[in-house]
């Protein structure tokens, strides 16, 4: 069953949860270079501010974390104030970050690399290529306890690293995706958006295509997965579909 | 009565400062194909910020229009705008410069060629590699851009390009080296891999 929120003019690219008040969305809209704040139940919204091209945002103890892909930084919102992240590199159109206790990763989408912080200090990953370990406009990524998953959008496919960088393994590439635009990790499952083929594709954690979801979903850019419910955003629908 | 007309004065001049400042700015409105996917599209958005002094940038999705302002002393040429679209990998359909001192400047579309009498009409399908709306625009004003070409029109789906051409004034070859020059791969002519290369991120289909 799935059901259709339309976000009025919202162009959706990233989605956040976080549990504070009974539970809350972060919606970045990169179009109109805003940031939401979403009421569980998608009744009420609060504009948290302008930023500029915000894109995949991520939110941990209270912070929300959004990279600006038009400004190259990562600003942190925390009890409505307004902070830089501070990096000893450059970023070049910052498109994801992540947050896994001390752990940050930030998808350089025109570096083609992963910048990762173990807690201690930041390493890069990756480089403009098509082998393994390599990237070609890495759009979004996620830390777990042990590993980072990153959607590798004009590579097709999905990789795989552990937390030294090293490269793992990749799928993706058998479902022709074009292209990666958001990555959820799971327990059980992994969900990545196809944006061209409007669909979102399941796979198992070991990169088995479990389910292709096709319904209701135009354009689609991120998800999430809170509770029993699956959240995808549809950039050109301006719409999240919960499948239930 | 003597503070109103103080009053008045003042803001008069702060009127005619601010036309005055707006008046030093150039407007520019560039239809752009293929606007699409917002990681390309903010990345034409990025390119431009290389025009120092570039204000008001602004993207319409829906409509493919970038709108901006730049300063009119540094007389920024039609050119040089589409150049730099189409160094982003788009393809600029029509250009609109109004000029800080009320001139307005728009750029001509490419016209399809038209039948002459003693033309040999041919319609003919033909595969071409590409991915997405970037794409389709970057393809069909490649083969549009020869003379003797009357229609292009490329399916995303299918990747077939129907065309209608005056086999008199071009051949099937040079139109799918025309477009491969314009970085798609057709099943006869290949792109150069240092071509391929910059075409923007959405655009970089499938070469396996």
């Amino acid at each position: 069953m799935v059901e259709e929120i339309l976000l009025d003019d919202i162009t959706p690219i990233g989605i956040a949860f976080s549990k504070d008040d009974g539970g809350l969305f972060w919606i970045a809209d990169g179009d109109n270079n805003k940031v939401y704040r979403y009421s569980k139940d998608f009744r009420k919204k609060e504009i948290i501010g302008n930023f500029e091209r915000p894109m995949h945002l991520d939110e941990s103890e209270g912070k929300v974390y959004i990279p600006e892909y038009g400004s190259d930084e990562i600003k942190i919102y925390h009890q409505a104030n307004i902070t830089s992240l501070e990096i000893q590199d450059s970023l070049d159109a910052p498109a994801s970050i992540s947050i896994w206790k001390e752990e940050i990763g930030i998808a350089d989408f025109y570096h083609h690399r992963i910048l990762y912080f173990d807690g201690q200090e930041w390493i890069s990953i990756g480089k403009k290529g098509k082998e393994d370990g390599e990237f070609h406009y890495p759009t979004d990524l996620q830390i777990t306890s042990d590993k980072i998953y990153v959607a590798d959008a004009y590579n097709h496919r999905v990789q795989v690293f552990n937390k030294d960088g090293k490269f793992l393994h990749t799928f993706g590439k058998k479902e022709k995706m074009n292209a990666s635009t958001g990555i959820y990790v799971g327990d059980q499952q992994i969900f990545v958006t196809d944006f061209e083929h409007d669909r979102l594709l399941v796979y198992d954690t070991n990169g088995t295509i479990e389910q292709i979801i096709d319904t209701g979903l135009n354009k689609p850019t991120d998800a999430l997965i809170v509770g029993q419910q699956l959240y995808v955003l549809n950039y050109k629908g301006k719409s999240i579909c919960i499948f239930k | 009565m003597k503070y109103s007309i103080v009053f008045i004065i003042l803001m008069l001049g702060v009127t005619t400062q601010m036309s005055a400042q707006k008046s030093t700015m150039d407007h520019f409105s560039i239809q752009v194909d293929g606007l699409g996917c917002p990681f390309c599209a903010y990345g034409l958005e990025k390119k431009f910020k290389e025009f120092k002094g570039i204000k008001n940038t602004a993207i319409d999705m829906e409509t493919g229009m970038f709108t901006f302002e730049y300063p009119s002393d540094k007389e920024l040429s039609m050119e040089k705008v589409e150049n730099q679209v189409t160094a982003a990998g788009y393809t600029p359909v029509s250009t609109k410069i109004e000029r800080a001192n009320g001139i307005i400047e728009n750029s001509a579309a490419i016209a399809p060629s038209e039948i002459n009498e003693g033309s040999i009409i041919k319609e003919e399908e033909i595969f071409v590699a590409g991915n997405c709306g970037m794409c389709k625009s970057r393809i069909e004003k490649a083969a549009k851009s020869l003379d003797g070409v009357s229609e292009a029109s490329w399916n995303k789906k299918s990747k077939m390009l129907s065309l209608s051409f005056d086999s008199n004034a071009v051949s099937i070859e040079k139109i799918e080296e025309a477009i491969a020059q314009s970085g798609h791969d057709t099943k006869t002519a290949k792109a150069e891999d240092d071509i391929y290369d910059n075409l923007p991120a959405c655009c970089l289909y499938d070469r396996e």
